[in-house]
């Protein structure tokens, strides 16, 4: 598949080399971070016209708090932390309702008080939102800031909607890949962990001729009396027994 | 249904109540399962991840052993999590 040069303008409905765009964002992308940063610029891009400058931003939703992770520029990242900063704005209700929300006209808005004076304050006149389906993975929001009145045609929201769906799909596999990864990591550092804990509970066992479960009571014990972590004592179990201060575990993965 | 390993009345109670502890500080610290069973298996836990998320949601008993290990499993992962 081959795709010429795309003139950077909102003027047609998603476009396969947006998708190869974007699959490609992935590829390249060494996290999810910098994958949202190419959508962000991407949509600013794709939108953008001579006359009418788009800022874009992404919002995630961490541990239930909205962050802005990727903008196109400087504008767009003061715009959305405006937003989360105040904690309400048309990118949160979107986030909330889980569909596209279209702000044309700003001024003429009373749905988010706080929000809107500030943000025409700063220049913005029209906002589009339109949330990433992630699965229930986690949250994500693709915040559109333009300059002007309507500044979002209904093309423009049915472009930007397909290729958003793109990235979420993507998305989805970038955050499967970086669970996975989590999950690996997580586990080499249990293999470690257990090692050492299972050559301390057989030295306690040694030690006091005692069953398995005594010795885990002897250790988890001296854990919580001393608010010292169990893999710790362990680890100062063995040191003073060998004087060896690591213990690693060899395994295949 | 109990295994008789549990003891009397008074026992099942206060593992009972322990269980339901453990059950609402997993919901509360709102970590994946699979994070929670290798730190709890890390430290020399022996249930599968199935058994585990059974016993977080008061589906089932484990010897105390394993309770001492998933409630220390909890309290240093909280520990670790930036609130």
């Amino acid at each position: 598949m081959s795709a010429g040069e795309e003139p950077a303008h909102g003027d047609g409905t998603g476009r396969p080399d947006t998708a190869a765009a974007l699959q490609e964002a992935v590829l390249d992308s060494k996290d999810v971070r910098a994958f949202l940063e190419e959508l962000a610029a991407l949509a600013a891009t794709r939108l953008s016209a001579p006359d009418n400058t788009v800022h874009a931003g992404v919002t995630v939703l961490r541990h239930k708090r909205p962050q802005s992770v990727a903008s196109s520029d400087a504008t767009a990242a003061a715009l959305d932390e405006l937003q989360n900063g105040i904690g309400d704005g048309p990118c949160l209700t979107a986030l909330k309702l889980k569909r596209t929300l279209l702000v044309p006209d700003l001024d003429t808005e009373t749905r988010w008080p706080g929000y809107s004076g500030i943000a025409t304050g700063e220049g913005v006149h029209s906002i589009l939102a339109i949330p990433l389906d992630l699965d229930g993975e986690a949250d994500a929001v693709l915040n559109l800031y333009s300059g002007r009145r309507n500044g979002f045609s209904s093309e423009d929201v049915d472009t930007v909607e397909a290729f958003t769906a793109q990235a979420a799909g993507s998305l989805r596999l970038v955050l499967k890949i970086a669970q996975l990864n989590e999950v690996r990591r997580d586990l080499t550092a249990a293999m470690r962990s257990r090692t050492v804990i299972d050559m301390a509970i057989g030295a306690v066992m040694a030690e006091n001729r005692c069953d398995r479960d005594t010795a885990f009571g002897i250790l988890t014990r001296a854990s919580s009396t001393r608010n010292v972590k169990l893999r710790d004592v362990a680890a100062s179990v063995i040191t003073s027994i060998s004087g060896e201060s690591h213990i690693s575990t060899y395994f295949d993965e | 249904m109990n295994p008789d390993w549990m003891g009397g009345p008074d026992q099942v109670r206060e593992a009972d109540l322990q269980r339901a502890g453990a059950a609402r500080q997993y919901r509360e610290a709102d970590l994946p399962l699979t994070k929670l069973w290798a730190y709890y298996y890390g430290i020399g836990g022996d249930v599968d991840e199935l058994s585990l998320e059974a016993y977080l949601h008061e589906a089932l008993h484990l010897p105390a052993v394993q309770v001492g290990l998933i409630v220390m499993a909890l309290a240093e992962l909280a520990r670790e999590m930036p609130a």
